[in-house]
């Protein structure tokens, strides 16, 4: 008998992560832990799932593995179509993608979230890598799926600097008068929860599934961010055995991202 | 085949030199004036908030609190100069053959604003940065201070110059960024990036990859701004160079960005001839766009093919000679980033970067950063000098890891 592989958190949001796309539609993938579960969702349930690269590939069948970078040969092989950065960019703003998989370093309650800096702007406490292609993409796919670790200080009522634009104010002519195209939000997929936007209403983020290990309130205490509770709030489904040694072993085997911890 | 011969029977002058009056003038204007500044609260402009100008994003902004207006500037030449300069080089085809070394002392110069073609570290220009550093910081030939740098996602080649600066700010410095992304994807931030901008150094000024790319593009198409469908609505409203504006068709909010003329663009390219027609397999990423946007075109390349090739399959010339100024044949001249169809990442070499800077920017400690440059650069004489530091193994490893892609060289 093998041992058993452990669920551990980055296990747990590759899974949610791929939970949330669908087969069959089209997903512009940011860096990082996108890359991570489209890679799972295609090896798995979606594979008429079309990935975009902001490096410029369009379709590709990630044969080679997790890609270490957006522009990376393994995010662009057997690709349907390689060009550059203005010609998927287009082609999203156009209306290509139906989901913006993007990640940050934290977010607020109406979905915005921030990857430029913390602090001033000139002279920054923290400053981080920059928008790179999330804003863009947050801007003009149809709708938005956020992935990041629920750690406290990374959902907050506001942020420092909105580089990815979520619902803005929360107002529901806000995303119009900004001049972008995509309807906005969709989900936030965390380690411990995932969570959906009351759109249309409060256009706030709402708690959909929590990690069957903690309370609803537990989950509450890990955010700064005062959350509304779904009446259909469920416990979230934990990957199986089977799709753990996927990970492990085909999906990550490096261990870029599978085995870290997440400070609470 | 006689290459001379066949040129001559087609009327194509072969290594014709260039009339050195001619070559592009780099432009360099100190302590340009500021011809407007920019539109952000109406101030009785709009009767109706709603209908131009701005988003509601003053409404719920936190960065607008610590942010001090900058009146607009141009950080490289403006659309009407770039265009005057353009039509005043040679265009016939001429050989730009030369090394790295000679580029670099040609073309760089204080005070310029250098497009970095790549993208993180996929086909970045590291040898040419490398000669940039190696010339300026160890052989003390050239001055390459007060850049600004223009990009939309790098590393690596970002992080080398920066950290050179902060070695000897006599022979390299930054001044300023105009950027997407400068970080290492999943190995983390970029240490000096890190350190730069939080002690103040270096001035900032965010868009987003597609912003970045398009301004590159509207200064190709020969345009001076272009409206875009992101930025609006989030900070960069308040901090960047764009301007939210009304559509004249539509009557929606529109967001215009500014046109980015580099003074230098550095790119890597799979196979170029000696006039500069070159070929890109792999994402093509935005350096047909940094090329031509700029007033010089330093291209180093993987291969160099016949004139007589790139006539065989005219279609694949991404950028074609008029973008090109110098072409520097360089093997592994991406290393250690990827190059589709020849190596991919060293990942260690690039960790080992990371652990020098962090060891910097948490401990204070110099140390390690001045062992890696006299590692890498000051004991390296060229970039075959470099490459043979790295060694053998690591090379064919790289080689072995990129699995084969195709390309197209006849």
């Amino acid at each position: 008998m093998t041992e058993k592989i452990k669920a551990g958190p980055f296990e747990v949001l590759c899974l949610t992560g791929a939970r949330c796309l669908e087969d069959k539609t089209v997903v512009f993938v940011g860096t990082g832990l996108p890359m991570l579960a489209s890679l799972f969702a295609q090896r798995t349930w979606a594979p008429n799932l079309s990935l975009i690269f902001e490096g410029g590939s369009l379709g590709p069948i990630l044969w080679m593995g997790l890609p270490l970078s957006v522009g990376d040969i393994r995010a662009g092989t057997r690709a349907c179509m390689v060009k550059g950065l203005c010609a998927v960019f287009e082609g999203q703003q156009r209306g290509w993608s139906d989901y913006a998989f993007i990640g940050g370093a934290e977010i607020d309650t109406y979905g915005n979230i921030n990857s430029t800096c913390f602090g001033e702007y000139e002279k920054p406490k923290v400053r981080f890598p920059g928008s790179g292609g999330a804003g863009a993409m947050a801007a003009n796919s149809d709708r938005i799926i956020a992935i990041m670790a629920l750690e406290k200080r990374r959902f907050r009522e506001k942020v420092y600097y909105i580089t990815s634009l979520g619902f803005g104010d929360g107002e529901p002519d806000y995303r119009w008068k900004a001049g972008v195209h995509g309807r906005g939000p969709y989900r936030v997929v965390t380690d411990v929860a995932m969570f959906g936007f009351d759109v249309g209403n409060t256009n706030k983020m709402v708690l959909l599934e929590y990690h069957p290990t903690l309370s609803v309130e537990q989950v509450q205490e890990r955010c700064e961010l005062k959350l509304t509770i779904s009446p259909d709030v469920k416990p979230m489904v934990l990957p199986t055995q089977e799709q753990l040694k996927l990970m492990v072993t085909e999906v990550d085997p490096e261990r870029y991202f599978l085995g870290k911890t997440v400070e609470a | 085949m006689d290459l001379d011969k066949k040129f001559a029977e087609v009327g194509i002058p072969l290594g014709k030199k260039a009339d050195e009056e001619k070559l592009p003038y780099v432009h360099v204007v100190e302590g340009q004036v500021p011809y407007k500044s920019k539109h952000r609260i109406p101030s009785g402009e709009t009767a109706n908030p709603k209908e131009g100008l701005h988003s509601d994003i003053y409404k719920i902004s936190e960065i607008q609190q610590h942010y001090k207006e900058r009146p607009y500037l141009w950080w490289g030449p403006n659309p009407d100069e770039a265009r005057a300069i353009k039509t005043k080089e040679n265009k016939f085809l001429y050989d730009k053959r030369m090394t790295q070394s000679e580029a670099v002392k040609k073309f760089i110069r204080p005070g310029i604003n250098l497009g970095v073609a790549g993208f993180v570290n996929t086909r970045c220009p590291f040898s040419i940065v490398w000669t940039i550093v190696k010339e300026a910081l160890c052989n003390k030939t050239i001055q390459a201070t007060d850049m600004t740098l223009s990009f939309q996602s790098q590393s690596l080649c970002v992080e080398w110059l920066l950290g050179a600066m902060l070695l000897d700010d006599s022979r390299v410095s930054v001044k300023r960024v105009e950027l997407a992304w400068q970080a290492f994807e999943v190995i983390g931030s970029g240490p000096m990036w890190t350190h730069c901008v939080q002690s103040g150094m270096i001035e900032v000024d965010d868009y987003t990859n597609y912003g970045m790319s398009v301004r590159f593009k509207a200064a190709y198409m020969g345009i001076p701004y272009v409206p875009v469908r992101d930025h609006g609505g989030a900070d960069f409203e308040v901090t960047n160079r764009g301007v939210m504006t009304k559509c004249p068709f539509t009557g929606r909010n529109v967001y215009v960005l500014p046109a980015c003329h580099p003074d230098v663009a550095i790119a890597h390219v799979t196979a170029a001839d000696l006039y500069g027609n070159c070929r890109i397999f792999g994402q093509t990423l935005t350096c047909e766009e940094i090329l031509g946007a700029s007033t010089v075109g330093i291209v180093s390349c993987e291969e160099l093919i016949s004139n007589d090739a790139i006539r065989n399959y005219p279609n694949l010339t991404l950028i074609p000679f008029l973008s090109v100024h110098a072409v520097s044949p360089q093997k592994y001249g991406g290393y250690p980033g990827a190059v589709w169809g020849y190596h991919w990442f060293d990942m260690d070499f690039l960790r080992e970067w990371r652990a020098t800077g962090l060891e910097l920017r948490k401990a204070g400690n110099m140390d390690p950063l001045k062992k890696y440059y006299d590692k890498y650069f000051y004991n390296c004489d060229t970039w075959e000098d470099f490459l043979a530091v790295i060694g053998y193994k690591r090379l064919a490893q790289a080689r072995e890891l990129e699995r084969g892609q195709r390309v197209i060289l006849d």
